[in-house]
């Protein structure tokens, strides 16, 4: 489904991820784990089309998608959740999750499915997204996401300031999402949670893939263990 | 006293429609039009030389509304393409240099080719009474279709889709680009939107007084103090901060002297920097 080949992009100062590839296919979850500063966000931004990549190929469902602005890129059918969320602050919810699904009018099922996912939402609909809590505005943000009736959605450490309990919440939503089959790229560093989420995953370090495998794998290596998990 | 609030809020209200116009544009984009005076005389003039050659008011009103759009869609087209390379206070910076180039071309022209032209719109009937103040057919003219350009405006922002997408831009422009909202294509619209709320002020104000060749420079700057009290980037604060420098405006002129005024307008908008950055109901700081 997706394909990233040779990437490599970076800043006016510089390349920050160099020749990365990796693939996800269709109804897989699939975790990029790595520490602070590795890399993840930019591999993510020059992916989604908010940063023009250097070189190297992005195929999604076999187009070409490397240097389309993100604008095009989701209405091909890739949402992105930034981990800044970069959410309508002076909007209501419901004007968030609509403007998800611009420029068609908000489908009722879709909202629906959303606001069931995320009860809160639909609780706090006529909220401004500014004045809710930081896990709220995640779900919201993953809620707006979902109003574009994505086929792949791809989010940046969707944990980003979010209490343990709250982020077990966000990750328990996208253990739904996945069990209905909808394909699933997640950067973190709450490495236990993305594991328990996802069939497979890449270790990124300093801009360059360095492992691969199934989460199980993964888990079973030492330096990951020793790196991610915590373990002595 | 009461004379003086109302005629205030006849100015208020274009200032507020006038500030709308160049405060969605600097919003929504980070680029300050100093030609907007210029497209609203433009404008005017357009439908200055449409009666003249005989086109019904109506007509000639319409014509000046696309004339001023157009002005819009060209400074986007032409002037504004290197802006839209560069970012942050460069972008501002690039934006007023060369609307000003544009600014002094404009009215080079017109002064140097019709010096002597000014748009008075003539609404018939005697002064109609409001709070016991006689006031002029014109400027309750100008007043009412002012107001209901606002509640359009308001309404487009509110329940259209589109609306809601040039919001998002003002509000977010990375978020607005992830669900798919082109910023360049929205501010394109604005632009147009933008020249053709110009023309609309520089016609409901040949109402109430002549609108002349050489009013583009005053027309900016009043627009540029309205925006900064207003808030960039809102309505309504553009919407309220007009109507609060209309009254004072005309107080003032008439305790004090019209020159003066305009330096107490500049006060105010100095003023609002200082104690409050982001304007009245500004989105951004």
């Amino acid at each position: 489904m997706l394909e990233v080949r040779g990437l490599t992009a970076g800043y006016e100062g510089g390349d920050v991820v160099h020749d990365v590839a990796f693939h996800v296919d269709r109804g897989e979850a699939v975790m990029i784990i790595g520490s602070n500063g590795a890399g993840k966000t930019t591999l993510f931004r020059s992916l989604i089309g908010l940063l023009t990549p250097s070189s190297g190929t992005v195929r999604f469902e076999g187009h070409d998608i490397a240097g389309l602005p993100a604008q095009r890129i989701v209405r091909l059918g890739v949402s992105f959740v930034p981990a800044e969320r970069h959410l309508f602050p002076r909007m209501t919810v419901h004007e968030n999750l609509a403007l998800g699904s611009y420029p068609d009018r908000p489908d009722p099922d879709t909202m629906k499915r959303v606001m069931d996912l995320f009860p809160r939402l639909s609780e706090r609909r006529r909220q401004r997204a500014g004045t809710m809590s930081g896990g709220e505005q995640q779900m919201l943000a993953m809620g707006r996401a979902l109003m574009a009736k994505p086929r792949l959605i791809v989010l940046d450490e969707p944990t980003t300031g979010l209490a343990p309990k709250l982020a077990g919440e966000a990750y328990q939503a996208l253990g739904e999402l996945r069990d209905r089959g909808l394909t699933i790229l997640v950067a973190e560093q709450q490495v236990p949670l993305a594991m328990a989420l996802s069939d497979r995953g890449y270790v990124l370090e300093n801009g360059a893939i360095r492992m691969e495998g199934t989460s199980a794998q993964l888990a079973s290596d030492p330096d990951v263990q020793r790196a991610y998990l915590g373990v002595v | 006293m009461i004379a003086n609030i109302l005629d205030g809020i006849v100015l208020g209200l274009q200032f507020g429609l006038l500030a709308a116009g160049l405060t969605l544009v600097y919003g929504l984009g980070g680029v300050l039009n100093l030609a907007y005076g210029q497209m609203a005389v433009t404008a005017a003039m357009v439908a200055l030389f449409a009666m003249d050659a005989g086109v019904p008011a109506f007509l000639a009103v319409l014509l000046a509304l696309v004339a001023g759009g157009l002005a819009g869609l060209v400074l986007d087209l032409t002037v504004l393409r290197p802006v839209y390379r560069l970012h942050g206070e460069a972008r501002v910076l690039l934006s007023l240099l060369l609307s000003l180039g544009v600014a002094f071309m404009v009215d080079g022209f017109l002064n140097w080719r019709y010096p002597l032209k000014a748009l008075t719109l003539g609404i018939g009937g005697g002064p109609v009474e409001i709070l016991g103040v006689p006031m002029r057919r014109g400027s309750v003219w100008a007043s009412a279709i002012t107001l209901l350009t606002f509640a359009a405006l308001f309404a487009f922002f509110r329940y259209a889709a589109l609306g809601r997408a040039v919001r998002s831009v003002i509000e977010d422009e990375e978020g607005a680009r992830l669900v798919g909202i082109d910023p360049a294509r929205m501010l394109r619209l604005i632009l147009v939107l933008s020249g053709g709320l110009a023309a609309l002020v520089a016609v409901t104000r040949s109402m109430v007084v002549a609108v002349d060749v050489q009013a583009g420079v005053s027309i900016t700057v009043s627009a540029l103090i309205v925006t900064v009290v207003g808030g960039l980037g809102s309505v309504a604060g553009a919407l309220l901060a007009g109507i609060i420098l209309g009254i004072v405006s005309i107080v003032a002129a008439d305790l004090i002297g019209t020159y003066v005024s305009l330096i107490i307008l500049l006060g105010a908008a100095a003023g609002t920097i200082l104690v409050r950055p982001a304007g009245l109901l500004g989105v951004r700081d």
